[in-house]
């Protein structure tokens, strides 16, 4: 049946995370003195903040690092926490969007990539559910990776998130100047989530060619215990160039 | 070209002779149509206002997934395998396939260890009308997987043979995460994924299994795939009750640290020590207690006790958490406490602390005294004070002279309410107000007044504790009573029913011998007429004798 194109733009709702918990993750990564600590994991925003400073304890305490790095810990999940909130007096528009989410991660020596689609506006999304279902249908024994995925779903939503927020705020602003920066920012945005009207308008159809069957499906690879250890000693020489480059960059900017 | 049109000719009535099994709750599922019930369950797709969630391709995703189903019915379909054949927003399309899952359109005649839905119903029934694909079905079991034939089999019998009942063991015994599951048909533990298959909803063990089936057969269905990955039975699995023991003194003793506590358990690592503690009932209020109260670690009281005031603590009410509350934080003042509250201490333990730290002490107790009720607490508060004077004098002396102090400062503000209430509720109302109040106003014998409100609360609640016990034996005791009412009158039925079943008997045989003897006169007649017309007697010996021995009677 021919149906008119629905409202697709629904009524805006203070900003928050697009999922049924608003849960918003969080990433560490500090190194200091040699010792390296990468830990990424959901907070409730609705905590109170004394809770960061105990959590900062309690995981240096468990992992028996040096205390040098609770206040570490505490400002950066301070710093991602305001960042959070900068956020979150603004309303958000949320209109359908379905954008794709995509998943490259190493968890010890499970590897996986994936790439599936996630509806923006669907506010009942869990991706707490679609990891558990995720490791389960893949039997991935690993207990980190779910969590893992998790907090990956949930960084890519808050991203396209404050997408939605943003543009809200320079489209208000552009208003009063540039009229066309509103629809290019639009554009832009929209060109990276999926054609609703021709997919699933009276012609098109859900079903995906069996030719396009690959692209989204998950790859699972399981690593060797040397092959991840050289991964992560990569990665760290990786991070280390790029301070270093981040480091000359700067002193170079501050000299011009 | 006549190849090829036989070709399709022959596949389409093979295909006219696949069967696939659904539950009979299902039965309202039609190719062309959209029942109501998928409109109630999903209702998002049928609101409109929705680009990617319509009507038209509910029906695509539902028609797609039970195709890609049916395609193997043995093969239980995931979500993943779903998902990335199909356009959409992965949470709504999850939400479709978890309703066909759940009502056995997909994934039902599927039998391997992981199987987790229970099934409707215990005969089932295929029933399907209007295929699209000219599928046509026959109730009876599918040919496509024997499996299924065995489980209808099995499902008949265990008609029969209901599983053992729950005893109170099963459900209050000690919890052992993944000791094994038991067969629900032999009692014993078995290990999981091997070896179980989910007959009629009815979790078997392989030894029950082959003596049902008769033979092997099933073992072919289960595909190694199919098993659940039994990689779970390291030591990891049982916690016999002195590991468990050694456990907990560790916990006590090491509180947070725990390397330390996986030494002194010796044959379990550090994290199942973590995780057995969060399965235990108290674990989790064990690690909040440890972690913020450490100072407390005096006061380790033996496991042993842990058992019976588990229990007890089960029937306490929600006002418990706040006596033990307040009392953790005056512990240390305490001595010489009788011998019931080394019960409390243990209780103690077992709670997260209720610390309002905000609130002072006093206002604590004088808010857990209108909590538990103003009589309990009067009396309570009465006897505390008349034990503590009795153990030593000067604490009467210290409550008379406060008695004293008490009338004056008090009276002004309560004057107008003394002066309006008569009835005995409201007097111990303001008497707890008082006795707060006065605390807070003198410091002269705030230990003996501590101690006293101590004892009031612990007494107050022992009150408590002693009255839904009772209330729980009296519940009990009913139920017993209900219970024999019921089998008495089961024997009853039974006794009537034989009764009437004898006077049958009895009729019955009283009609039978009326017929012998009807039989036996007509064959005297016979003879005798035979006698008249002079036909000579038979001479067969054997006739007579074999009448003989039917006159028994």
């Amino acid at each position: 049946m021919k149906s008119h194109p629905p409202c697709s733009s629904k009524t805006p709702v203070r900003f928050r995370m697009p999922t049924a918990e608003n849960l918003i993750p969080i990433r560490l990564d500090i190194e200091n003195e040699g010792q390296r600590f990468k830990d990424s994991f959901t907070w409730n925003p609705t905590d109170p903040d004394s809770e960061v400073i105990s959590f900062a304890k309690r995981t240096v305490k468990d992992l028996k690092l040096p205390p040098i790095f609770i206040t570490q810990i505490s400002q950066s999940i301070h710093s991602q926490l305001a960042e959070f909130r900068s956020y979150e007096g603004q309303e958000m528009h949320l209109k359908e969007r379905i954008v794709p989410i995509k998943l490259d991660i190493r968890v010890n020596n499970t590897v996986l990539r994936d790439q599936f689609l996630w509806d923006i506006s669907n506010l009942e999304s869990d991706p707490e559910e679609f990891a558990r279902t995720l490791c389960k249908d893949l039997d991935i024994e690993d207990l980190e990776v779910g969590p893992t995925i998790a907090v990956c779903i949930r960084e890519q939503l808050f991203e396209i998130a404050i997408q939605g927020v943003a543009s809200a705020r320079e489209s208000r602003v552009g208003k009063k100047g540039r009229r066309g920066a509103e629809s290019f920012i639009n554009s832009k945005m929209s060109s990276s989530s999926l054609d609703l009207v021709k997919l699933f308008g009276s012609k098109g159809s859900v079903v995906r060619k069996r030719k396009d069957w690959y692209l989204y499906e998950p790859i699972v690879d399981i690593l060797s215990n040397e092959e991840a250890e050289a991964l992560d000693a990569r990665e760290v020489q990786n991070a280390r160039l790029k301070k270093k480059l981040d480091e000359k960059e700067d002193s170079f900017q501050e000299r011009s | 070209m006549t190849q090829c049109f036989d070709a399709g000719l022959s596949t389409r009535k093979c295909r006219e002779r696949e069967l696939y099994a659904i539950p009979i709750s299902s039965s309202w599922f039609k190719w062309d149509e959209i029942h109501e019930s998928e409109r109630r369950s999903l209702p998002e797709f049928f609101e409109g206002g929705s680009y990617s969630r319509s009507p038209r391709v509910y029906k695509e995703y539902r028609d797609f997934i039970i195709n890609k189903y049916r395609e193997d019915p043995s093969k239980r379909l995931t979500f993943t395998d779903v998902r990335k054949c199909v356009v959409g927003d992965v949470g709504s399309l999850r939400k479709v396939f978890l309703f066909l899952e759940k009502w056995g359109l997909i994934n039902f005649s599927v039998s391997d260890g992981k199987q987790q839905s229970e099934e409707d119903d215990g005969p089932v029934v295929i029933v399907e009308v209007g295929p699209a694909a000219g599928v046509r079905v026959v109730s009876g079991s599918s040919s496509s997987s024997s499996s299924f034939v065995d489980s209808a089999q099995a499902g008949g019998e265990s008609a029969f043979r209901l599983p053992p009942l729950t005893s109170y063991s099963d459900a209050f015994g000690e919890w052992k995460p993944g000791s094994g599951l038991i067969c629900g048909f032999c009692g014993g533990h078995y290990r999981s994924g091997l070896n179980e298959s989910l007959n009629a909803g009815i979790a078997m063990c392989s030894k029950c299994l082959h003596k049902y089936t008769g033979n092997g057969k099933i073992e072919d269905d289960l595909t190694p795939n199919d098993h659940v990955d039994v990689k779970d039975q390291s030591s990891a699995t049982c916690w016999t009750d002195t590991e468990t023991l050694l456990l907990l003194e560790a916990v006590l003793k090491h509180g947070d640290d725990w390397d330390l506590i996986a030494q002194h358990v010796r044959t379990k690592n550090k994290l199942d020590c973590i995780s057995r503690l969060i399965h235990l009932p108290f674990g989790d209020h064990m690690l909040g207690t440890i972690s913020t109260k450490s100072n407390n670690a005096n006061l380790i009281t033996p496991l042993v006790e842990y058992k019976p005031s588990l229990q007890v603590l089960n029937d306490n009410p929600q006002e418990f958490t706040e006596t033990n509350g307040d009392q953790q934080v005056e512990i240390n003042k305490v001595e010489g406490i009788e011998t019931a509250s080394q019960d409390h201490s243990v209780k103690r333990r077992c709670f997260p602390p209720f610390t309002d730290t905000t609130n002072s002490f006093m206002k604590q107790v004088a808010s857990f005294s209108t909590v538990c009720g103003p009589h309990v607490a009067a009396v309570a508060l009465d006897a505390a004070i008349k034990a503590l004077c009795q153990e030593n004098p000067c604490a009467k002396m210290a409550f008379e002279t406060n008695a004293d102090k008490m009338v004056k400062p008090v009276s002004p503000p309560y004057k107008n309410e003394f002066k309006g209430d008569i009835k005995f509720e409201d007097g111990d109302a303001k008497r707890n107000k008082q006795s707060a109040y006065v605390s807070e106003k003198s410091f002269g014998a705030t230990t003996f007044q501590v101690r006293a409100a101590i004892a009031t609360s612990l007494a107050a609640a022992a009150a408590r504790a002693k009255l839904a016990a009772d209330q729980e034996e009296r519940e009990m005791e009913l139920l017993m009573a209900s219970i024999i009412q019921a089998q008495l009158k089961k024997l009853q039925y039974k006794m009537k029913h034989l009764m009437e079943i004898e006077l049958i008997m009895e009729k019955e045989l009283s009609y039978v011998q009326q017929m012998k003897e009807f039989v036996m006169e007509e064959w005297v007649n016979l003879l005798e007429k035979l006698f008249e017309a002079g036909i000579p007697r038979w001479r067969d010996q054997v006739f007579p004798k074999t009448l003989v021995h039917t006159f028994p009677l």
